[in-house]
This record gives C-alpha cells, structure tokens and sequence, in this order.
C-alpha cells in the first residue's frame, strides 16, 4: 500500500514536482499522514475489516486508475513547463537577466540571452537641435548632453556582474574617461552661459540675492533683542497696570550685546529718562512684528537646588519685580519694614518684637492710641543700636523703656475704660470678617497641631504645656506658633509671670510667626491680618491690667504693674517656668477651670454681680457660638472670637 | 502635556506633600527645579511638548524629604501651596518652594504615568 501511494512521486522530475504537484495528490497524502499519526500505522488501518483478496483486488484497480490519472498529470505538466519557458525568455529579453524560474531539464544549458546593461542610448532631439541656429552654447550643451549619455552608459558597464578582470578595468578606465569628458563639458557650458550673460534661468548660478537678506537679519535680531527685553521687563513685574512700556529697553538695545542677562533691567521708576528712544522702541518693536514672531531668547535652561534658601542671586530688575508680582507678599509686611527701612536690623523679628512691646504696655485701644502706636512703629527707626540680642533673654535697656511707657499709659486708664468696649467690638468684626476663614487653614500648617482639640475651650490647657515646655528649645519659635496665638492672648489675664517668660523666652516673634504665616500660606486678600494681630494683643493685655487685682485667682500672683516691675530686674526663667508649671498642673485637674475664669472676667467688667448666672449664660452663648462656625476653627480664632463676644455683652 | 495659551489646563495632577527637613538654619527641600518663563524650554530634558515653559523636577535626592513624598524626577509643577507654577521665573518659584517660614509645601505635580494611569482606567 504504501508502495503504491509512493507510485506517483517516484517520476523522474523529482525537482519540478512539488510546484506542480495537483491538488488531490496533495490532499492524500495529508489524508495519510494524518492517519498514520493517528494509528501509528496506516497498514493496520487500512487493511482493518476487509479480507486479504479484496485488498489485492482493490489495490490491482487502484494502480491503474493512478497511472492513467498520472499520464495526464506529466503531459499537462509538460505544457506548463513550455509556457513558463516561453515566459522566462521574454521576460529575459526586455530585463536581459534570465529568471531563475527558468525550468532547466538536468543537463541542459540556459539559453543566451542578449543583455541589456543599458548602454545604448537615444540621442536627445532637443538637445542636439537640429534645425535651430547652432550657436557656441548650443554645440556644446548637445555635446555634453550626449556625453552625459555616454558616461551613464560606461557606468552601467563598469557596473555589469560576471566580468573577467581585465574587461573590468578596461571599462573601469573607460568610465572615468567618460567622467571626466563630462567634466569638461560642463566647464565649459557653464563658462559660455556666464558670458551669454547672467539673465540664464538655469539654476545652481548664484545666490546674490539671498545675500542682502543676511544683512536685514541681522538688523532685526537686534531689534528683537530690544524687544526681548521689554517682555521681559514686563513679564517679571507682572502688573497689569504698566500699560507703557518701560523705556529703558531701547536704551540698552544701541548696544551691540544687549543680551538680557547682562542687562540690569532698571525699575518702572526709573522712566523719565528716554524720551526719544521710546520711539526707537516702538519702531523697532514694529519693525519686528512684521517679521516673523520674535524668536525669544531665554537664559539657558538651569536648574536650581531647592536645599539651598532662597537668595536673590539675579539682577535687581528681577528680584524687584518678584516682589511686586505677589500681591499677598506685599501687604502683609510691608508697612513694617517700611518703617524699618533705614535700619535694617540683623533679625526680621525684631520690629515686631518691639512692636509687641510698646503695644502691649501702652496699650491703648481708643483711635488715639492706635495712632500713637504707629508712631511708636517708627520709633527704633531714631534708635537703630537697639537690637534684638538685647531685647532677647535680658531685659536691659529695652525694659526700661518700656516700663515707662507703661507707666505713662496707666495714667490713662480711666479714659480707656469707656472706650474699652467700643474697640473690642471693633476689632472682633475685623475678626470675623477678614481672618476667621483664613486662619483656619494656615494652622492646619502647624507642626503642633496634632493635639485634637474638638472644644477649643476645654483644650487650651493641654496646649499650655506644650507651650511652657518648647518654649526653652525653639529660640527660633518656629514650633511653637501653633500654640501660641491662643497662648498669647489668654495667659496675661491669669498669670501675669508668665507674661513675663513670654518675653523673656523670646516669644516676641509669636506676632512676627502669625504674619508670616499668614503671608505665606494665605495668599488673597488678608491685608488687615497683620493689622489684627497688632491691634488685638494690647487690648487683652490691657484688660487684664485693668482686671488682674479683681480677679480671685490672679491675687495670689503679682499684677502686670509689679511683674512689669519684676523683669526689669531679671527674674530668674526658671521661676517663671516653673510657677507655669505648676500652674498648669492645676488646670489640668480642673480642666473646665478656664470657662469659669472667663465667666469671672465677664463678671468683673461691669463691676460687683454674682458670677453664676453671668457664667452660664456667657458659657453657652460661646459655645453656641462656637459649634456655629466652622468646626475646625483653631484656638486661635477662637479665643479670640470668646473675647470679643464676651466685649461686646459689656 | 500640551496647552494653548489662553486656555485653561487640563492636567492629571497628584497632591504631595513635602514635609521640609530643617538643619541648622536651612530648611531642605530634597529636590531641584528647573524651566519657568524666563529660561529656553528647548532645552528641557524631561518636557514632551518643549514650548513648555513650565517648572520642572530636575532631580530628587535619594531619601530626601521629596523622595519620602514621592515627588519623582521629571514631574511638572503645577501649584506650590496654591500658587500657579505655569507662569512664573525660575526665581519666582523658588521663592514660592524655599519660604523659610514655611515648613510643608504642597504641591500639585502631573507626569505623564500619571495621564496614562487615568486614560488607561477609563479604557
């Protein structure tokens, strides 16, 4: 059996077969092979049910019919190997290179067939030009385009595969003849065209006139210079409100380098100067807007290490114009440093550690008194050589100073009085109108907010620890802001030595940390932040001035007057921390002790009624109001907001 | 991320938040920037779009403050604490990250695994 499949394969063109093998032959033997695979033996199948003598028969008609059927397979095979013979011939003459398809019969030749380098050429009707005047120019670009011609055929000779060597070189050697005879002739024609004129069309001649465009490029990359820098200008300052343009662009444009890093951008302010050259400007800004857009040089792409603080290592133009392009930088401490301008004092804080200091003595909340204030702003300004170091940890000659404007405050007390309530009230719309969103998030910066504190109230004893206890670390008081402002403002009222550790421990900057962190992490619109937090202290300070010696608990501690005395000269720290500590052990057992302290200071304003129904009704107005606002509001608003409530019942 | 100027921005941005490493007197930020309108865009490596004068994390410090937020080389600074970082000078957002006062930043930073990550979840 498997002879006999085998039959039909075992013809004598063993090479051809398989492309021209028919279909069905194709389809059995798969048929078989898949069979096999199957049984692992196509004997055992196939001759499975059937007898041996139906086999033989089966198999004698088999043969049979497959030889007939394989007759007529090799003549068609025949006529198929004729046609693609035919076809390879042809193709061979118009490609002059033989297919490989061409069916060779073992032995035979292939045929010769011509081949086609394409060496011959048709001579260029136009080129040659017949019948047109014969002109020098004229011979010789027919003779250079018919060399041309020869030379692509040496080339194609040079390239033809299958070539002995020396025919090789020759035509090697011929080709670069023709090269260089091309050579000539294009020498040549182009001398003629040159004398013929410069009017000829044909390209590759010059390029004159892209010469003058150089030149006209130049001019207006400087004057895009000129323009680069009053972008520049403005972009950096980033006002909306500069609608002329600075003018002194145009003045550094004249110069032949006027890159914008060299160019120290002179401030807005500065402008009177060029009258005349602004023209210069604007022509030349015209002049390149009619060009292509500017092709705006920037300063080279650096990058800058943020590990480092910010220095202002840029021209001044720049860092000026920083300062104006943020808008909530400037309002906040500007109007300090503004005083302090002439100074320049080594430590930011000090100015508002003074300011503190004559506030919270003088003390004064009538409009006087705030004007007063303002003057007393600008006091160091006349005192520049008291500095910080001084003000810090050792109460020299600073205390002194301001024991006596306490003293001359206290003469006022009486008068102050009446006016008391009015700017209580005043100063707690203020409150509530600019800072009470805002402070919000800004503590939520803090560091030491983790204390969670859901009644503000009954938490700020947990915060005085913390308080009295960083206080010693953080000479800086970058920690300890958070707790502070709350701290700030209520201690005076029940203790008055801590007051003292307040100052002593440099707690000054407290003020100066709320402004900043106002001014930096809030941007819009909190101009009268600053303002607030001036105005705000002196008032409780002076409350409880006025309060101190009525109030039960405070009478065992001596009043503001006397401490005020005590520091001037020098109470030991210690004292004071510890006396806070204990203090706050004491509040820590009693832990709603505070909401009666402020009943008891509402009680006291007015004069001599029973406390008890003055706290309850205090306590749960606060509360209500309190749980009214915003849930998250920090202590510091709140205190405040206690405050001021508690004012305006007065 | 391309935009055109005038319009507003959409962009994947991921909030970090870098807690400031104080030593000594400075506080450390643990990463470097570059771009902002006043340098060449061309030149910044880490920018698809290279008109793009935006800032630009040039590099983070191994176990840097940064590092621990999980900014990464390559982002672009959208917002400091709230503040636009598209359209600033170099100088000014620096500035805006180096504030002594400030001990937390907050950024808003996009990158383009972050773009990818979003357009692959709605895919």
């Amino acid at each position: 059996m498997r002879s006999c499949s085998h039959s039909p394969l075992g013809i004598e063109h063993g090479i051809i077969k398989v492309d021209f093998l028919p279909p069905p032959l194709k389809t059995t033997d798969m048929e078989g092979k898949e069979e096999i695979s199957d049984t692992d033996s196509g004997i055992i199948l196939h001759s499975g049910p059937d007898s041996p003598t139906t086999v033989l028969k089966d198999v004698i008609t088999h043969t049979r019919a497959v030889k007939l059927k394989h007759q007529s397979l090799e003549d068609r095979l025949q006529l198929c190997l004729l046609e693609l013979r035919k076809l390879c011939i042809r193709e061979a003459e118009l490609t002059g290179r033989l297919s490989a398809d061409y069916p060779l019969l073992p032995g035979e030749k292939p045929p010769q067939i011509r081949k086609r380098i394409g060496a011959a050429f048709k001579l260029d009707e136009q080129s040659i030009g017949l019948g047109t005047k014969v002109s020098e120019l004229n011979s010789v670009e027919a003779e250079l385009s018919l060399q041309l011609q020869i030379f692509e055929a040496a080339r194609k000779l040079c390239n033809e595969e299958h070539l002995s060597k020396s025919v090789k070189r020759s035509r090697l050697q011929q080709c670069q003849r023709e090269e260089k005879k091309v050579k000539q002739l294009q020498e040549s024609a182009f001398q003629l065209r040159l004398q013929h004129g410069r009017s000829s069309p044909r390209p590759g001649c010059v390029n004159a006139p892209r010469v003058p465009d150089q030149g006209t490029s130049d001019n207006c990359s400087l004057s895009d210079s000129a323009v680069l820098d009053e972008v520049e200008v403005i972009s950096q300052s980033s006002q909306p409100s500069i609608e002329t343009p600075p003018p002194e662009g145009p003045a550094n444009t004249p110069q032949p380098l006027p890159g914008p890093s060299l160019t120290p951008g002179p401030s807005p302010h500065q402008s009177p100067l060029t009258t005349p050259t602004l023209e210069e400007l604007q022509s030349s800004f015209k002049v390149s807007l009619e060009l292509e857009p500017p092709p705006i040089e920037h300063s080279p792409w650096t990058e800058s290490s943020l590990d480092q603080p910010y220095q202002k290592i840029k021209r001044k133009s720049r860092s000026s114009s920083c300062k104006s392009s943020s808008p909530a930088v400037t309002p906040v401490l500007p109007p300090v440093e503004a005083c302090y301008g002439g100074t320049h004092l080594p430590v930011q804080v000090s100015p508002h550690l003074r300011l503190c200091h004559t506030q919270s003595n003088s003390a004064p909340s009538t409009p006087e008194m705030q004007i007063r204030r303002h003057l007393s702003l600008r006091l160091p300004k006349t005192e520049p050589s008291l500095s910080l170091d001084t003000d810090r940890g050792r109460p020299c000659v600073p205390r002194r100073r301001l024991v006596d404007s306490m003293v001359t405050s206290s003469g006022d007390l009486p008068v102050q009085r009446e006016a008391f309530g009015n700017h209580i009230y005043h100063s707690s719309s203020e409150t509530e109108d600019s800072s009470s969103e805002h402070s919000a998030p800004s503590y939520t910066s803090s560091p030491g907010r983790e204390v969670p504190c859901e009644s503000p109230r009954q938490c700020q004893p947990a915060y005085r620890p913390q308080h009295s206890i960083d206080k010693p670390h953080n000479n800086h008081g970058q920690l300890a802001y958070p707790s502070g402002p709350g701290f700030y403002l209520q201690p005076p009222q029940q203790h008055p030595s801590f007051h003292r550790g307040y100052y002593d421990d440099g707690v000054g900057y407290l003020p100066e940390d709320m402004a900043r962190l106002y001014h930096g992490l809030q941007p819009p619109c909190h101009s009268s932040r600053y303002d607030y937090w001036c105005e705000e202290a002196p008032v409780h300070t002076q409350r409880s001035v006025r309060l101190l010696p009525t109030h039960v608990r405070v009478s065992r501690a001596p009043s503001l007057r006397e401490y005020s005395h005590h520091t001037s000269r020098g109470l030991p720290r210690q004292v004071v921390n510890e006396e806070l500590k204990s203090w706050h052990q004491r509040n820590q057992f009693r832990p709603r002790s505070l909401d009666r302290q402020g009943a008891v200071r509402v009680r006291n304003i007015p004069g001599s009624e029973s406390p008890l129904p003055q706290h309850h009704s205090y306590h749960e107005q606060a509360q209500r109001q309190v749980f009214q606002r915003a849930a998250n509001m920090p202590p510091v608003q709140w205190f405040t907001e206690d405050d001021s409530e508690m004012a305006s019942q007065v | 991320m391309s935009f055109i100027p005038g319009q507003p921005v959409t962009a994947v941005v991921q909030r970090i938040e870098i807690r400031k490493l104080r030593q000594g007197e400075h506080l450390i930020l643990g990463f470097s920037i570059g771009g902002g309108i006043d340098q060449d865009p061309g030149q910044n490596p880490f920018s698809e779009d290279k008109a793009d004068k935006g800032i630009y994390v040039t590099r983070v410090t191994p176990g840097g403050p940064a590092e621990v937020a999980g900014l990464m080389m390559g982002d672009k600074v959208m917002q400091v604490n709230g503040w636009d970082m598209t359209m600033v000078t170099h100088d000014q957002a620096r500035k805006r990250l180096t504030k002594k006062n400030e001990e937390v930043v907050r950024l808003l930073v996009t990158r383009k695994s972050l773009e990818q990550a979003v357009r692959h979840s709605m895919m």
